[in-house]
């Protein structure tokens, strides 16, 4: 049944998934290889292979609003299972790749990795060419994000939401306004601020404090600075933690007075959180987008499509944005909000879902890396991390 | 089919054999040695030589029971120890030796691949030495804490005795990782501990301590070894309460009119007839500790990364699994040398 959840207490029932998760595959890791290929599956609580009226969503916490997956339901008498456990794609990979590595089914239908994790997988043969014929509203999606060069004829993805990273702060804590990336290495702040273990948008808001573009970063050498600013910040005890989509937590509370964060997010906080305020810094901000990706094994296509189409509808989609207050792949949204009144009315105005010419020309993509040099910017991120 | 009065003469050597042909065949079959109809030829060889044994056990006399039951009862234990700790332990060990052709090949090649060992001891050398002084500091803080409070319920509990020690347990009701997250609250910048200590303005003495850092408890080392003492301590309370409830009390009075003050009659009476309980909660709370991996992920920072949590990231988030094979391996050398040394020290070998 639909688990949707989209108030900011949500990442607490998400984290505690998350650990019960790592718990169970901590045991694993103290014992043996062999108990990983067991319990890869991770939650594939289930495999609903009944026909094709079931559909089973796997995204991110607290991006969902309440109402679309039970519409949906209604709408097209299909039963769908909707779950939040990415908390950091990197870390999804590895949980679901013993499955898909082996050629076996997992349980979800659709996946939500970020637009180069997406690049991955299709790479890899994990997923699926979409049924595009079957999903008329897909004339919707945003001008610049048909065709990306990873998937140049777009048959394999469709955007899911997409956002900014940029800084999230805590007035409480911090007592001040916060401007620039330069902040987050404040000695001021040491030990209250956290990045993501998303290495594009923490590396990327680095390398944008230093006065450099994302579009120039081609080779590993070109953002070695950057990584070893983040490797000092470290050893000096500024940096509280690296964390996934599990940082909203010690944001709300004041552990972090600042951190790496994504937009939607941080706004979704800010409704019942005054302290909390998401900025782009004006040296820049990364831009990005998840995916929905129709994963290898799964039968249901003809689900899978109409779910994609059922939010490419802009009434739909303008739902999911008033609750997750991201930036809509889809046009129209835009209109759609005003239709609605009220709070959502004012949220078409806001420049952080609908980013202002100003706003636009501060955020910054990365492009595709070649292959072994994305490999130099993990193996580098993860010393730094997770050692 | 072998005749029965044969093999009643030597009911050992059947016993010995047949629990030689179940291990291996579980190693094999665990480790992944055999498959297919080999693997299913090896399921009938060990079912028959149970049978024959049962058989063997059901006609023979009592003379051939009773050599036989002692292999009767250790079958579970070592098939158990067969299946579930040697064919995984093999697996890791060619695992560690085994090399990927690709960044996400996700079935490394055995090569002899020796590398990453010296990767393991080279680049997680700070996250074992780590591991080893937290666990360490930890079993000191767990003995100081445990030993009092393990003396007073095996000699003062008294009728209360037992509902003690029910509280002593009481904390494994509640699942580990949501007592961690519970210290999280508490430890938080914004929780009860930092305000009563900003309170009574003790956080100068806290910050020459190094217990706190600029102001907060969370995310520091102090806030992992503390959680790695808390979440162990019934371990190192329950084998000292064991050893010291074992104690005659009237040994104290038998010292006393000897002419020994009280302090005297503990640290010649008390305290060394209660030494293997020290050191067996010593194991039970440094082994378990030094690869915890739980405390330094909720409660610690990027700075006090311990080694379980370095073979977690390479296994579950670098897929490098030779690697993270290779870190575990090393992990499990350091912690059987330093218990053999330790036990030699204690000079209790017999528990060993």
């Amino acid at each position: 049944m639909g688990n949707t959840n989209n108030n900011p207490r949500g990442p607490r029932y998400s984290r505690r998934e998350f650990l019960i998760r790592s718990g169970l595959v901590g045991a694993g890791a103290l014992s043996l290889p062999a108990l990983l290929a067991a319990c890869g599956g991770g939650s594939s609580g289930g495999s609903s292979s009944a026909g094709d009226k079931t559909l089973f969503f796997e995204n991110w916490p607290g991006y969902m609003d309440e109402e679309t997956v039970q519409l949906f339901q209604a709408a097209t008498g299909i039963s769908m299972k909707y779950t939040e456990a990415f908390n950091d794609n990197n870390e999804y990979f590895a949980k679901v790749q013993p499955m898909l590595a082996q050629g076996k089914k997992i349980a979800p239908d659709i996946l939500a990795p970020t637009f180069w994790m997406a690049d991955r997988f299709i790479q890899l043969g994990w997923a699926q060419k979409l049924d595009k014929n079957a999903i008329p509203n897909a004339k919707n999606l945003r001008d610049d994000l048909v065709a990306p060069s990873w998937d140049s004829k777009n048959e394999y993805q469709m955007p899911y939401q997409t956002g900014i990273a940029g800084i999230a702060y805590n007035k409480k804590s911090t007592g001040r306004e916060l401007k620039s990336v330069e902040d987050l290495f404040d000695p001021a702040f040491k030990g209250k601020i956290g990045m993501l273990t998303e290495m594009r948008d923490t590396v990327g808001l680095t390398l944008m404090g230093m006065g450099k573009k994302l579009s120039d970063v081609k080779t590993f050498n070109d953002a070695a600075d950057a990584f070893d600013k983040i490797e000092k910040a470290k050893n000096d005890g500024q940096i509280r933690a690296f964390t996934g989509n599990d940082y909203m937590d010690d944001l709300n509370t004041g552990n972090f007075a600042a951190c790496v964060a994504w937009s939607g997010d941080v706004l979704q906080i800010a409704k019942d959180n005054p302290d909390v305020h998401f900025i782009v810094p004006e040296e820049g901000g990364t831009n990005w987008y998840d995916t929905m990706l129709w994963v290898a094994g799964s039968e249901n296509r003809d689900s899978v499509s109409a779910w994609m189409n059922y939010i490419y509808d802009p009434v739909n989609a303008a739902r999911i944005t008033a609750s997750v207050q991201y930036l809509s792949p889809v046009k129209g949204v835009q209109d759609e909000l005003v239709k609605m009144g009220g709070e959502a009315a004012q949220l078409a105005e806001n420049p952080l879902m609908f980013p202002d010419a100003a706003t636009l020309s501060r955020l910054q993509g990365w492009g595709t890396l070649p292959e072994a040099e994305e490999a130099k910017f993990d193996e580098r991120f993860a010393a730094i991390t997770g050692a | 089919m072998t005749n029965p009065r044969l093999l009643e003469r030597k009911p050992e050597t059947l016993g010995l054999s047949v629990m030689l042909i179940l291990s291996a065949g579980a190693v094999a079959l665990g480790a992944g040695w055999v498959s297919g109809p080999l693997a299913i030829g090896l399921l009938v060889v060990m079912f028959a030589s149970v049978v024959t044994i049962v058989w063997v056990a059901l006609m023979g006399g009592l003379e051939t029971r009773r050599a036989l039951a002692p292999y009767g009862l250790l079958k579970p234990g070592i098939l158990w120890l067969c299946l579930f700790f040697l064919a995984p332990l093999w697996s890791m060990l060619h695992m560690s030796l085994s090399t990927k052709k690709s960044r996400f090949d996700f079935y490394p090649t055995f090569s002899w691949h020796f590398e990453n060992y010296v990767t393991a001891v080279t680049d997680f050398g700070p996250q074992f030495m780590r591991s080893f002084l937290y666990a360490a500091i930890a079993t000191v803080l767990t003995m100081l804490i445990g030993y009092p409070l393990a003396y007073v319920i095996a000699f003062r509990g008294g009728k209360y005795k037992a509902v003690l020690l029910g509280l002593v347990a009481v904390p494994f009701f509640t699942s580990y990782l949501i007592r961690t997250l519970a210290w999280q609250n508490l430890l938080s910048d914004e929780g009860p501990i930092v305000g009563i200590i900003n309170r009574v303005h003790a956080e100068q003495l806290f910050e020459l301590l190094h217990i706190m850092d600029n102001g907060r408890l969370m995310n520091t080392p102090a806030a992992v070894i503390g959680g790695l003492t808390y979440n162990f301590l019934p371990f190192m309370i329950l084998p000292i309460f064991v050893s010291l409830e074992k104690i005659d009390v009237r040994l104290v009075d038998a010292a006393m009119d000897l002419y020994s003050t009280a302090s005297g009659a503990f640290r010649k009476v008390i305290f060394p007839l209660s030494l293997p309980g020290l050191f067996a909660g010593s194991l039970l709370v440094f082994i378990p500790a030094a690869g915890d991996f739980v405390n330094a992920q909720f409660l610690g920072s990027p700075n006090t990364t311990m080694i379980g949590n370095s073979i977690q990231n390479q296994f579950l988030q670098q897929n490098n699994y030779p690697v993270a094979s290779a870190m575990s391996f090393v992990l499990m050398a350091i912690i059987t040398a330093s218990v053999l040394v330790y036990a030699k020290f204690m000079g209790t070998e017999e528990l060993m």
